[in-house]
């Protein structure tokens, strides 16, 4: 029965209107599309953080690193002692990250160079790993000419080497590099001239290595980096068997008791999630912006089968007078709803898919310049994503359904009221001043909530993001009641143009329809100036910051750190001659290490603090309270945090914390919290002498140089620049400007975004005028009959669409102020835990409010024209 | 192609020659993957030439390495370590261990030190991971009820995880592993294992003392004086221990061969290969041999034998009184070489003085160690059969160079 009721019914008229039908099909499959772009690329930039090695031999069964710091390779011959004659794979890992090197860096973007992992690896124990299905990879006998060189001349020269690298097929292909060719790169301070010594074995069953990746030999990239006798960490490979995985749990329990302190096991999953977790809070938000799209096109889904509903009352009413029961035309709707999910849900995946190409770029961009190197090009099809997102487009049009559903199966038999009748049948959900004030009461109370905390600290603003959406529902609705007000003021034109006397006219019967549109207007401008707001109060902030912060005259760091994943570090002797350099009057020398406070990730960093007292650099948000601070002599127990975090570890000044370093766990108390925006995992710092105590080396991460008032910076950096290449000098204004320029990338995903809600807000607009002028085709005919022209008709409809427009413009931006307020204080703080100041761009606001009006009365000009031509008895 | 032409000429040579049982399907080959040092095993056999000595052997080789003197005083334990100023070092292991429930098994180990030339070594050596040295290591198990042939290799360089010490016998691989632990009755633990679930664990102890092979304490190998070795060899060793299996722990017994080599010398190029064996007889009595197959098919006048009587002297006998006669072959389902797995040995007893022959028959066909990249050879467990087909005793039989890749390999 349903099934003929769905062939004769919802199909018969999906095919009399292919236009709407179609239109409503991809309203939802944008706004799906959207949606699933953004989790594709969010997927692909985090699968792109993995542990190489897998890549190179048989994945490893769990790791250790060090609880601080390296791990010295002195631990590998005690855990061979320890685990006597068992069978197992101690595989020592050695990771630091390299550039190529660029003779001409004037002009050059921060992170405009990619970051290549270098992964040190023992090249000939790693052969031991390789398993049966790959037999005839090798390391050693790749060079031209010959085919081996087993134990020859040539296999000692590549072990003595501290030069050679291996490089991935596809990197072979980009550079046009050949065995024997050199590729000079940046590794700390140091140009260094790598020599091909072959391309890393690939196997047809084992991913590609990535293109970005480079093997070296561990001993030599300990000697290149300046690292020996050290190690990131130490990898396990059990061999299989049919009592492997009891020896794997024996063996990591062995091995975890014998790090005790020291280090700590992780599986290779373990690894993963830490490495997602670092871009949670970025993914989960952008993921939220992404569902504006699909939102917006909730209400029109809405709008258009609540439209559907009233154009065929009367074939509902035959059809329950037929003895058709409620329950089946309630299932027919809904049904219906379904469908037009399904297909927008698939068409929405596959237009999604190609979307996603694109904003893999822009993921991939963010999370290199804020988290870790990430070389994603591409992002795969997923069929969990995929099923995620048909099941949100079906479950979003089956919300959407629900009502006009209801609506449906509730008319009566025989139904003989008027078309007039039923337009002006109420909605009394929409038309509740009532609820639309409760529901602001709700967001105004949901505000008060506290964040949702996970591991890794992680927090999700549930309040936040609820409290937005009851001020946007709640903003729609009370909307409705603004456009009667608007055309009652407005009503005076009418003495002027019959137009605006007929369209204001119309709209203090302010129907369902009209409502609906102008709370889908609304919801798609509130997004887009709660955003503007927030990105405006985001750069207004960070304008003073900078200008608070970056006040020296010269910036220095490796030339290899090119993101803030890097290793690659500034030795003693280097920054001493820098600092020493008569042309510099001040010098602060930074030190840090990535650490783990509790499984929870953040930076570790050593300065001269005496410097920030020198020259006040920090933005307080809790000053510290006495100078102690200051004094390297009273300083070893203190420690500043920045705001990300106190609010990520729940500490405040006067609190104590303790911090695992390589001489033990220390207990530093919180002196001072200051503002610090460029980065949200959180920076603790301590005076960089004690630093450098507990980690047993003065590598430094950058340095920052006042120079002499007598002299330019831009001299003392050509100078500098001349002596040491690997080094990457930048002055004031060139890291300002980079900063901001990196800043804004990060949001540049964000507008398109808006750009997509307001598209479907506008489309949304003209089917409203559209189904509208559909209901009136007798007044019409009437109109024409009175002798109006064409142009005359559109008019009409032009100024209605413009009325509606400034209805939704005027709500919009009033109800963004709230968003914005929300974005800012509670979903901005409680994710990332920085604090921002409220501006708002009032210049923005007004394009934003102007560009709406204008492409919505031009949409709605054209439907009236289309609609002026209407024969009386047309269905659709 | 060499190879070949004198593959065919030695087939021709030993007239009808008749294949063994088919391969058993239950081969087991646990591989591990590497492409190094097959020069410490050529040299290994091409070392065992014993000539009598000649004057004015050169001290050092071009490259710096040094090279066994005439005369030379072995000092022990030391002399059981490893030797740093020579280019190849070796302990190698071989024997027959019976389980309590009569279960038997063959097992090789082999422990190899290869050093790079003094004269290549610019850099300073990284004590974790030397640039210096390298260590290969084979081990082989044949359980020979199942016929089931298992062997694995590790490859590592000097450093944390392989190393050879200077003072005594103290040798590792990952976790493999051969030791001296007592330097009075030089007794010596083995470790190794094979994958996850099966692992050898033995206690060495010397039957009959420490033989020196060769003339003056300098084994020779060719005309060139610089190719010589220092030839140590625990002739019998009492093994007990265990071999774990999926199945089980077996207690096992036996007895077990170990040579300990020590050169510097470089291949020569007319040799396409070796067939090697070492006879232990239930009368106390031992033999070593081997005979030298040169490209033209013909046995290298260096090809030798020698005898170890009951009460250690040792009896060198040349090439002359040395024949290896094919009683059938095997072909490898792996590599397609075609190995002479069951051999007559025709020599002369110098206890009688009369002319001898024994049967060496193989306790499994497949023991070749192939597949893991590595040197591919047979290196198999025998039984010593006299013509009237009664047992004798237990032998190794190491047969190289007939997979055609040998002098590929070397070039």
């Amino acid at each position: 029965m349903i099934g003929l009721l769905l062939r004769r019914f919802t199909l018969r008229h999906w095919r009399s209107a292919p236009r709407s039908t179609a239109l409503q099909i991809l309203i939802l499959a944008l706004g799906i599309a959207v949606f699933f772009s953004i989790r594709l690329a969010n997927r692909a930039a985090v699968g792109s953080f993995q542990n190489f090695t897998g890549l190179l031999s048989q994945s490893s069964d769990w790791q250790i690193n060090a609880t601080a710091g390296e791990l010295p390779a002195s631990v590998l011959g005690e855990l061979r002692l320890a685990m006597g004659d068992k069978p197992l794979e101690i595989v020592p890992v050695l990771e630091t990250t390299a550039v190529l090197a660029n003779t001409n860096k004037i002009g050059e973007h921060i992170g405009a160079r990619a970051t290549y992992h270098l992964l040190g690896l023992d090249l000939v124990a790693v052969q031991n790993l390789a398993s049966a299905d790959d037999n005839d990879r090798t390391w050693f006998n790749q060079q031209s000419g010959a085919t081996n060189y087993t134990g020859g001349n040539r296999f000692w020269q590549l072990l003595s080497q501290t030069n050679s690298v291996f490089i991935s097929p596809a990197l072979a292909k980009t550079l046009h590099l050949n065995l024997g060719d050199h590729l000079p790169v940046v590794v700390d301070e140091n140009v260094v001239n790598l020599e091909i010594a072959g391309i890393i074995p690939t196997s047809p069953a084992r991913p590609q290595p990535p293109e970005n990746l480079l093997v070296m030999d561990l001993p030599a990239l300990q000697t290149i980096g300046h690292r020996e006798g050290k190690l990131d960490r130490v990898e396990f490979v059990v061999p299989d068997g049919p009592h492997a995985d009891l020896r794997r749990s024996e063996l990591r329990a062995k091995i975890a008791a014998l790090g005790q302190g020291r280090w700590q096991v992780f599986s290779p999953a373990d690894r993963r999630a830490s490495a997602a977790t670092m871009t949670r809070a970025f993914r989960m938000n952008l993921t939220i912006l992404s569902l504006i799209g699909l939102l917006v096109g909730l209400y029109l889904i809405f709008q258009s089968l609540d439209g559907a509903v009233v154009r065929r009352r009367e074939e509902i009413g035959v059809l329950r007078s037929l003895g058709i029961t409620e329950k089946t035309i309630r299932r027919v709707w809904l049904l219906e709803a379904a469908l037009l999910g399904l297909i927008s849900g698939v068409l929405g995946a596959l237009l999604g898919w190609g979307g996603a190409q694109f904003a893999v770029r822009f993921v991939g961009r963010t999370v290199n310049a804020l988290y870790y190197a990430t070389t994603v090009q591409f992002a795969q099809l997923d069929l969990t994503e995929f099923s995620i997102a048909v099941a949100l487009a079906v479950a979003a049009s089956l919300v959407a359904g629900w009502w006009p559903a209801r609506q449906a199966a509730r008319i009566p038999p025989a139904q003989i009221l008027s078309r007039h009748a039923a337009s002006q049948e109420r909605h009394t959900v929409l038309h509740s001043a009532g609820l639309g004030f409760a529901l602001l009461a709700i967001g105004a109370a949901l505000i008060f909530l506290p964040p949702l905390r996970f591991s890794g600290a992680l927090r999700f603003p549930l309040g936040g993001y609820a409290s937005a959406l009851a001020l946007i529902v709640g903003g729609g609705i009370l909307c409705g009641h603004l456009l009667r007000r608007i055309a009652k003021a407005l009503r005076f034109t009418g003495q002027y143009s019959l137009a605006a006397k007929l369209a204001t006219s119309h709209l203090m019967q302010t129907s369902s329809r009209h409502r609906l549109a102008v709370a889908g207007l609304l919801c798609a401008i509130t997004m887009a100036a709660g955003m503007l707001i927030l990105v405006s109060s985001f750069e207004t902030t960070m304008r003073g910051w900078i200008s608070n912060t970056f006040q020296a005259d010269l910036y220095i760091r490796s030339d290899g750190a090119q993101n803030p994943s890097t290793q690659n570090r500034i030795s003693p002797a280097t920054w001493h001659t820098i600092a020493t350099n008569p042309m510099v009057a001040d010098a602060n020398v930074m030190q840090s290490a990535a650490i783990e406070i509790g499984g929870v990730s953040t930076m570790f960093v050593g300065v001269d603090m005496g410097f920030s007292q020198r020259h006040p650099n920090l933005t307080w948000r809790q000053p510290p309270l006495d100078d102690k601070i200051y004094d390297p002599a009273q300083n070893e127990h203190l420690a500043l945090i920045s705001e990300s975090f106190s609010d990520r570890f729940r500490v405040r000044r006067g609190d104590s914390i303790t911090i695992p370093t390589p001489a033990g766990n220390k207990q530093l108390t919180i002196a001072g919290v200051f503002s610090d925006y460029g980065n949200e995992r959180g920076a603790l710092l301590v005076d960089r002498r004690h630093f450098a105590a507990w980690y047993g080396d003065e590598l430094a991460t950058s340095l920052i140089l006042f120079t002499r008032p007598d002299v330019a910076p831009d001299a003392v950096q050509s100078d500098l620049e001349a002596q040491f290449p690997g080094l990457s000098i930048m002055t004031n204004r060139y890291l300002r400007t980079e900063i901001l320029r990196v800043f804004r990338q990060t949001f540049s995903v964000t507008y398109a975004l808006e750009l997509i809600g307001i598209i479907v807000a506008v489309i949304g607009l003209g089917m409203t005028l559209s189904s509208i002028l559909l209901d009136r085709r007798a007044e019409l005919t009437t109109l024409r009959a009175l002798g109006w022209r064409r142009h005359e008709m559109a008019r009409a409809t032009a100024v209605e669409g413009a009325l509606l427009s400034l209805c939704g413009v005027i709500g919009g931006i009033v109800v963004s102020l709230g968003l914005g307020w929300i974005l800012i204080y509670i979903i901005n703080k409680q994710s990332f835990g920085w604090t921002l100041q409220f501006a708002i761009p009032w210049l923005a606001l007004a394009a934003l409010g102007l560009l709406v009006i204008a492409t919505g009365t031009v949409v709605a000009y054209f439907v009236g024209r289309w609609g002026s031509g209407l024969p009386a008895d047309r269905e659709e | 192609m060499k190879i070949s032409k004198s593959h065919r000429l030695s087939r021709r040579q030993v007239g009808r020659v008749t294949p063994c049982a088919p391969p058993t399907a239950n081969q087991r080959v646990q591989k591990t993957k590497t492409c190094l040092l097959l020069l410490c095993l050529v040299s290994s056999i091409l070392l065992l030439v014993s000539v009598p000595a000649l004057a004015d052997t050169p001290t050092h080789t071009p490259d710096g390495f040094a090279l066994p003197q005439s005369g030379h005083a072995f000092s022990f334990p030391r002399d059981h370590g490893s030797h740093d100023d020579f280019k190849i070092e070796w302990w190698y292991i071989t024997g027959h261990l019976f389980g309590d429930d009569g279960r038997r098994f063959g097992f090789q180990a082999t422990f190899f030190r290869s050093a790079a030339s003094p004269t290549d070594q610019t850099l300073a050596n990284n004590p974790g991971f030397g640039h210096e040295k390298l260590f290969l290591a084979h081990m082989a198990l044949l359980d020979v009820k199942s016929g089931n042939f298992i062997h694995q290799q590790r490859l590592n360089r000097d450093g944390w995880d392989a190393f050879s010490a200077t003072n005594g016998l103290d040798v590792r691989n990952s976790n493999w592993s051969l030791r001296m632990t007592d330097t009075n009755r030089e007794t010596m633990d083995l470790h190794g294992s094979f994958g996850n679930e099966t692992s050898l664990q033995l206690e060495l102890q010397p039957r009959k003392p420490l033989v020196i092979f060769g003339q003056n304490s300098v084994s020779r190998k060719a005309a060139d004086p610089s190719a010589a070795s220092y030839y140590l060899t625990f002739p019998r060793l009492q093994a007990t221990g265990e071999v774990r299996l999926d199945a089980g722990t077996n207690h096992v017994h036996g007895e077990a061969w170990m040579d300990h080599e020590i050169s510097s010398s470089q291949l020569g190029t007319e040799q396409a290969g070796w067939d090697w064996c070492c006879l232990q007889f239930k009368d106390g009595r031992e033999i070593m041999a081997y005979r030298m197959r040169r490209k033209d098919g013909t046995q290298d006048p260096y090809s030798t034998l020698a005898w170890v009587s009951t009460n250690d002297i040792i009896t060198h006998l040349p090439s002359t009184e040395l024949k290896m006669e094919t009683v059938c072959t095997w072909k490898s389902p792996v590599t397609g070489a075609v190995y002479p797995v069951s051999i007559r040995l025709q020599t002369r007893d110098p206890q009688s003085n009369q002319p001898v022959s024994f049967l060496l028959e193989p306790l499994a066909d497949n023991q070749e160690l192939a597949g893991n990249g590595g040197p591919v050879y047979w290196e198999g467990a025998c039984r010593i059969r006299d013509e009237a087909g009664k047992e004798l005793g237990s032998a190794f039989l190491e047969l190289t160079g007939y997979d055609g890749n040998l002098q590929k390999s070397l070039r």
